[in-house]
């Protein structure tokens, strides 16, 4: 039986054009999520995640569903543009941490602690060392996930910030299930001991 | 189990995964080992912090941006189905493959160093046409210039200028020209 997904491919494939659409509407936040952790660059997680899609949008005729995930179609050519775009940048030598999604370029985070800020009266709840910590620590992790190694990195955020499972991040990577496994283990407790100060 | 091994294990520990006997001697060495629980919590910690970091939201302009292109691209696709190419067009078409433009281009020297060569009479001897077999009673007459006499004779050790060609064509007009001779003869004593 086919997923959701599949099923969208089909129907564009039979000549459904908003089927496509559809897709892509239920991919967005993932992919530019997934995109953005790994490359550590918010605005440019949005180019590459339109030319994601632009290029599963020309290969479309040749996706069979059934055989492989549309989702780990997906995040495999996400990957191969990110690791172009990090080798590209670092080429030019232009790799800086200025564009980096902590420092409220997590979505709105700005916003929503200056409205928290704002409402603090009307919220009892609301405390703001608390919120500090919170920010403070989420900066850090993104700075520490940013650190890792290519090959660990992109295990880790596929698993913990995407969700996807071991056989999905196996077939994505193109690793064996063992080296996944072990890659990830070895990610977490890289990210473990340089969160220290903060955990 | 030692520290090392039990290090291995969080991930499968963290996630559940690890069998019977693995998960006892794993929580035996945790219980043991101060280090280890102590730095297995962190690492819960820091595994649950990751997971709760939030998504990234798109800009309100991704996703307008995005059809728009992927409109500009599903037209350009079907101009590309949607055109029919005929006469010029489709032959101008067709010579954008490279292969067909270098055959093109090849075929086109063929044919303009054919035509050169045949019209300067190197390739195929003209005279060659105008040779006459006459009756007996007369000598055979082998063209006019004074090339084809020399061949008549068999002389293939001179050669003039342009001249190229011509071994291969001698032996065959030789010979031909000897039988038609000798039958020519044959049948005039028979009586014609």
């Amino acid at each position: 039986m086919l997923d959701l997904d599949d099923e969208l491919m089909e129907r564009y494939q039979k000549g459904d054009e908003g089927a496509f659409t559809l897709l892509v509407r239920r991919h967005q936040q993932p992919l530019i999520n997934f995109i953005a952790r790994f490359i550590n660059d918010r605005d440019n997680a949005e180019d590459l995640a339109q030319e994601t899609f632009i290029r599963m949008f020309k290969a479309a005729h040749r996706y069979k569903p059934g055989r492989a995930q549309f989702k780990t179609w997906m995040y495999h050519i996400a990957k191969n543009l990110c690791k172009n775009e990090i080798r590209n940048r670092e080429r030019r030598d232009k790799y800086r941490v200025d564009n980096v999604v902590n420092s409220g370029s997590e979505g709105h985070n700005d916003t929503e602690e200056i409205d928290l800020i704002a409402n603090a009266p009307a919220n009892p709840a609301f405390q703001p060392e608390v919120e500090l910590e919170r920010k403070e620590l989420r900066n850090a992790l993104q700075k520490a996930i940013a650190e890792l190694p290519e090959q660990y990195r992109l295990p880790l955020v596929l698993r913990d910030l995407q969700g996807l499972s071991y056989d999905e991040i196996s077939e994505v990577l193109e690793l064996r299930s063992g080296t996944t496994k072990s890659r990830i283990n070895r990610a977490r407790l890289m990210l473990k001991d340089k969160l220290k100060p903060f955990i | 189990m030692n520290c090392q091994q039990a290090e291995e294990h969080f991930s499968a520990h963290f996630e559940d995964t690890l069998d019977y006997q693995t998960l006892q001697g794993f929580e035996e060495h945790l219980a043991a080992c101060e280090a280890c629980q102590q730095e297995y919590d962190r690492f819960q910690e820091s595994v649950k912090a990751v997971q709760q970091l939030p998504q990234i939201e798109p800009s309100p302009y991704f996703m307008p941006t995005l059809l728009q292109r992927i409109s500009e691209e599903r037209s350009e696709i079907k101009g590309i189905k949607g055109t029919t190419a005929t006469g010029w067009k489709q032959l101008v078409d067709v010579f954008r493959r490279p292969v067909w433009a270098f055959s093109g281009i090849l075929a086109l020297i063929l044919a303009v160093t054919g035509t050169y060569l045949y019209q300067d009479g190197f390739l195929f001897d003209r005279d060659a046409d105008s040779t006459v077999v006459t009756p007996a009673s007369q000598k055979v007459q082998v063209a006019t210039s004074p090339v084809v006499t020399r061949r008549a004779v068999g002389d293939g050790s001179q050669r003039l200028p342009g001249d190229v060609t011509r071994p291969s064509v001698r032996p065959l007009q030789q010979h031909y020209i000897l039988k038609q001779v000798s039958y020519t003869n044959a049948s005039t004593r028979g009586g014609l």
